[in-house]
């Protein structure tokens, strides 16, 4: 039921806080619109990124979510020392760690995400999309075969568009240590991709 | 190197994941009160325990572990109790608290509802997470039962582990329990260990030697197997509110009756989640039977008016009386959400809906 798509009209956003400070201090004060407002504010990002991180499995709604709860649960914590940005990534970052670490899980089916990926199934969509999807499910099917820890730094820096800097600090180790494992995950999987044409296509 | 990959960013998927944001939220904010409420017991008491501890041969401590997807029913072995007390810790917290003669550690991240059945009887229901026990021997005293999952654990007198993830298992350490899981019963000895069969006939007891209640004090004979051989029972289900909450919302897609009476059971009881089972009938009934679906709406506002989920339930409301073709009741409506949500999320819709034709 969408009573808004007969009169064509959107969710408006409401003026947002002047500052993170103010954005912050609202929601530790417990006012539901604030906190409505961070929600609506971070979610684009912290979706793509788990997204990138993990593909289309049937999880990334379930990590979203969880990171958004421990963002709130937490955000007495947060102390401003770097953006609030930055921080959330962190834990979304450490979510998504967290599950691959303990759940390895594969990626599934596009369509089970669904949104942008719902007419996968659809006999009548390009070519050239369907191509570029079977990539990604073998983009995901090779990142899922290397360790948590190179795949979730390949996937931050090559699919998520992060400087090797932020990879580092999201993932909380040295530049060096980042981009060897960024290093090695490239290598583990261009040596796949020299088998694999689809793959070495999208790489 | 750049992989391009679009995220999906579907909006009712985005409202989806923030409705059970809030809710969750809102949830976690009651377990803190109800946790808060528990009192600690007094150093004096704790070390009272500890010496009680040290001292009693036979004391039992029992340790769960469950798993956050915890889907079987439990055989419970009480289903008369008082409304249940539920205590979460939080991820990286702890609690301890005293339940008739046991003290009881929650670990992090765990969530237990306390039953008190009419026989004085106590059974701890784990949702999630770990609790460690301190219990005294049984003998005379109500029975003590936990239960995770599918398996329940009964205190005879003594000191085991009970693990469900990755699988059911019990391990004993010392003394004696019984152990009740679909297939049957099973009284388990020191150094025994339990996993599900994989037929589901259960030998009594299947593992471990015969236990002679004359040598073995940990015993109560008036509920050894040994001399009362009762066949295993199958035993009502006891699920939580939680639980059941979880259950409706998967059975919404293949069972909406049943999915609907399930919301309205928990919604009518007093607790914490009567709130979002009473939103989750609302949005429900919107599909089928808008009559059903405002009268959901205006329960919930007269009942939860300062909930964090208000705002989402009265603009729910709005939506129903649009579809209906109520524009008038629609229009007063949006007017009194913005009376009482000027800033809201919906506020800017509102305006338009609010403003006359």
């Amino acid at each position: 039921m969408s009573p808004l798509d007969d009169v064509g009209l959107s969710i408006v956003e409401r003026p947002t806080p002047k500052d993170e400070a103010e954005l912050v201090a609202a929601c530790l004060a417990g006012e539901v619109a604030a906190q409505r407002t961070l929600f609506r504010r971070e979610f684009g990002r912290v979706n793509a990124t788990i997204y990138r991180l993990l593909g289309p499995t049937r999880e990334v709604d379930d990590l979203v979510q969880e990171t958004f709860i421990a963002v709130f649960r937490g955000l007495a914590k947060f102390r401003g020392e770097a953006r609030l940005a930055t921080w959330i990534d962190r834990i979304a970052v450490r979510v998504a760690l967290d599950h691959v670490r303990t759940h390895r899980s594969s990626p599934v089916s596009l369509g089970l995400i669904g949104g942008a990926h719902e007419e996968l199934a659809d006999a009548s969509i390009p070519d050239a999309q369907a191509h570029a999807r079977e990539g990604l499910r073998r983009l995901y099917a090779a990142l899922a075969e290397l360790s948590p820890d190179a795949r979730t730094a390949f996937a931050l820096y090559a699919i998520d568009g992060r400087s090797i800097a932020e990879v580092a600090s999201l993932i909380g180790t040295s530049v060096v240590t980042a981009k060897v494992r960024i290093w090695r995950a490239r290598r583990e999987l261009m040596k796949r991709a020299a088998t694999d044409p689809v793959l070495k296509e999208l790489l | 190197m750049k992989i391009e990959v679009d995220a999906p960013q579907n909006e009712s998927r985005r409202d989806r994941i923030e409705r059970n944001v809030f809710t969750q939220l809102a949830q976690l904010r009651l377990s803190d009160r109800a946790d808060a409420a528990v009192p600690e017991p007094p150093a004096s008491n704790r070390r009272a325990w500890m010496f009680a501890g040290l001292g009693a041969a036979v004391a039992a401590i029992v340790i769960l572990v469950v798993s956050t997807k915890a889907p079987a029913p439990a055989p419970a072995p009480i289903v008369e109790d008082t409304t249940p007390t539920r205590i979460v810790t939080p991820v990286g917290g702890q609690s301890q608290f005293t339940v008739g003669d046991a003290v009881i550690m929650a670990a992090s991240d765990t969530s237990v509802d306390v039953k008190h059945a009419a026989d004085g009887g106590i059974t701890l229901v784990v949702a999630r997470g770990a609790i460690e026990c301190d219990v005294a021997p049984r003998h005379q005293r109500p029975p003590f039962h936990v239960i995770a999952g599918d398996v329940s654990v009964e205190v005879v007198g003594t000191r085991f582990t009970v693990t469900r993830t990755p699988s059911p298992r019990v391990d004993v350490v010392r003394g004696k329990v019984r152990v009740r899981a679909p297939g049957g019963t099973w009284l388990l000895s020191a150094g025994d260990s339990w996993t599900p069969p994989v037929t589901a006939q259960a030998i009594e007891p299947a593992i471990g030697p015969a236990i002679d209640p004359a040598i073995d004090p940990t015993i109560d004979p008036a509920i050894d197997p040994a001399r009362t051989a009762p066949p295993p029972q199958p035993a009502p289900t006891v699920l939580s509110p939680h639980a059941r909450y979880q259950l409706a919302e998967k059975l919404e897609a293949t069972d909406a009756p049943r999915a609907a009476k399930m919301y309205r059971s928990i919604a009518s009881s007093n607790d914490a989640w009567a709130a979002p089972a009473l939103f989750g009938l609302a949005e429900l009934d919107a599909k089928s039977n808008a009559t059903n679906a405002l009268a959901d709406c205006e329960e919930y506002l007269r009942r939860f008016a300062t909930s964090a989920q208000a705002e989402d339930v009265e603009w729910l409301r709005i939506e129903i009386l649009r579809s209906a073709g109520q524009r008038d009741k629609a229009r007063v409506a949006a007017t009194e959400y913005l009376r009482q949500w000027p800033q809201g999320s919906y506020a800017g819709i509102a305006r338009r809906l609010a403003s006359p034709p």
